[in-house]
């Protein structure tokens, strides 16, 4: 009888687990931010364009992974808080200066979306003297279920997605334009 | 003589009467856009509220019929006058919606509830409530309007319901996650889109079994089928995979707008036409050349899932 309990607690962890990351509320959210850079897309693109170099994203103290720029290549970015999130990459072309990945793993806690997938993408300015960075991101809100509370709300989520793209814009430029 | 003359001219100008038309959801505009595919140009946008996400259009392109999950309601469209006419409250999280062949019953997925909502839309209720596995997503009625499927997304497994008795009749396992499933016009497979393995399981409906895997790209969403094929919308990719209906080879990757969703072909089989979710565009394939020919801007998240295309 205790084993067998045991065993369907594991069942219903393993089933809540997987709930968490597959299931979804029913609007997918969009989020685009962008900022100009005074430098050449190639200088901008040799800070971001690394995958497994994220450090130039304030909340970031650490990036793990392996298998470099490769479709499928891994990443664990650690935040100041301790919070982890882990990313991996579906899209790469250096060509054109742009790349996606998806969270495979983060706590609604540190952000609070499920099945995210994003895309940066470096390009000319309008004036060609400098580049544009944008940021979108494609992602549902962090309940998945009905009737979410309010910080997990459709909302919540654009708020937070876009208050990180704008951050981290911002200290893309900072580092580029100060040369460090 | 002449009557006959007549009548046909009579008849062709009823058939030609109207253009074909997509009736297309834009979930965070809150609004339907009208799309007449004759001119590839928008010709009307429908306030709908809700955050708009299936649609099914009646098959004599009277009504069409619009889920709006965070509202909890059904809204029905006058296709012609391009008005909301009714509001039907359905409960729960309504996502997928198709119309039986004969327009006498709408069928709606609770997404939340593990449920089908059966609607009478004369009456503009729900009269009955089908079980089913969890997480319904796409519906589809066979021609006849015998038997409703269900791809049940979290249950990795296609629901087919008699809609005589409105029970489910057997539970078909497919991939992981199919979310769009589509119906061929001899009504004999189903085709449904997983978006957890990447793939799409073909399904005999008279044996209700899968009887074959085709491999498409990342995220597959829907599959529309003409001239002999099978065409995926492939999310993440931003492309469409085409594969071949009688040996399921994959034949070609097209490239539309980003993260495309919705997907249905034109009455003619000439055109596809699939809804691009980030690029707020229709793209339109020519379904015998492989190629996109025309894009159309839309509204704001334009997802149209379901039978969208006012035929």
């Amino acid at each position: 009888m205790k084993a067998t309990i045991g065993r369907l607690a594991a069942a219903l962890a393993v089933l809540a687990f997987v709930g968490t990351a597959w299931a979804h509320g029913p609007t997918r959210q969009k989020t685009r931010e962008s900022i100009e850079i005074n430098a050449p897309p190639a200088k901008v693109w040799a800070v971001i364009g690394t995958f497994h170099d994220m450090s130039w994203l304030p909340p970031v103290s650490k990036t793990e992974g392996d298998k470099g720029n490769e479709i499928g290549a891994t990443r664990r970015l650690t935040l100041a808080t301790g919070a982890t999130v882990d990313e991996e990459l579906y899209k790469y072309d250096a060509a054109t200066m742009s790349y996606s990945y998806r969270i495979t793993a983060v706590d609604v806690k540190v952000l609070p979306v499920t099945n995210y997938s994003s895309t940066l993408t470096v390009s000319p300015s309008a004036d060609g003297k400098g580049s544009l960075v944008e940021w979108a991101g494609a992602f549902y809100r962090g309940y998945p279920l009905n009737d979410p509370p309010p910080e997990l709300s459709d909302e919540a989520a654009v708020k937070a997605v876009g208050g990180l793209y704008r951050v981290g814009l911002e200290a893309l430029k900072t580092k580029v334009e100060g040369g460090s | 003589m002449l009557r006959a003359v007549a009548l046909a001219a009579a008849l062709a100008v009823t058939g030609a009467a109207r253009a074909e038309e997509a009736f297309v959801t834009n979930q965070l505009s809150d609004n339907l856009t009208v799309v007449d595919l004759a001119t590839a140009k928008p010709v009307a946008s429908i306030a709908i509220g809700g955050k708009p996400a299936g649609v099914a259009v009646s098959a004599d392109g009277r009504f069409a019929y619009v889920t709006s999950p965070d509202s909890k309601s059904v809204s029905v469209i006058d296709a012609a006058a391009r008005q909301v006419v009714g509001r039907i409250e359905v409960g729960g999280g309504p996502l997928g919606i198709a119309v039986a062949p004969d327009g006498a019953t709408v069928y709606v997925a609770d997404w939340y509830a593990a449920a089908i909502r059966v609607v009478d839309p004369a009456a503009r209720q729900v009269i009955a409530s089908i079980a089913v596995g969890a997480s319904p997503s796409g519906l589809a009625v066979t021609p006849d309007g015998k038997l409703l499927l269900s791809a049940d997304r979290d249950d990795d497994s296609i629901s087919v319901i008699d809609t005589a008795t409105r029970e489910r009749r057997a539970s078909i396992k497919v991939g992981s996650r199919p979310f769009g499933v589509t119906i061929d016009a001899e009504g004999k497979r189903a085709y449904a889109a997983n978006v957890g393995s990447n793939d799409v399981s073909v399904i005999d409906l008279a044996e209700a079994h899968e009887i074959g895997r085709v491999k498409v790209g990342l995220r597959p969403y829907a599959v529309a089928l003409a001239q002999g094929r099978g065409f995926v919308t492939d999310q993440y990719d931003g492309k469409v995979s085409v594969f071949d209906l009688a040996t399921l080879a994959p034949l070609k990757r097209i490239t539309v707008g980003d993260y495309p969703e919705g997907i249905m072909a034109t009455a003619d089989g000439q055109r596809i036409i699939v809804a691009n979710w980030e690029s707020n565009t229709l793209s339109i394939i020519d379904a015998v050349e492989l190629k996109v020919v025309g894009e159309v801007k839309v509204g704001d998240g334009p997802r149209a899932f379901g039978a969208f295309l006012r035929r």
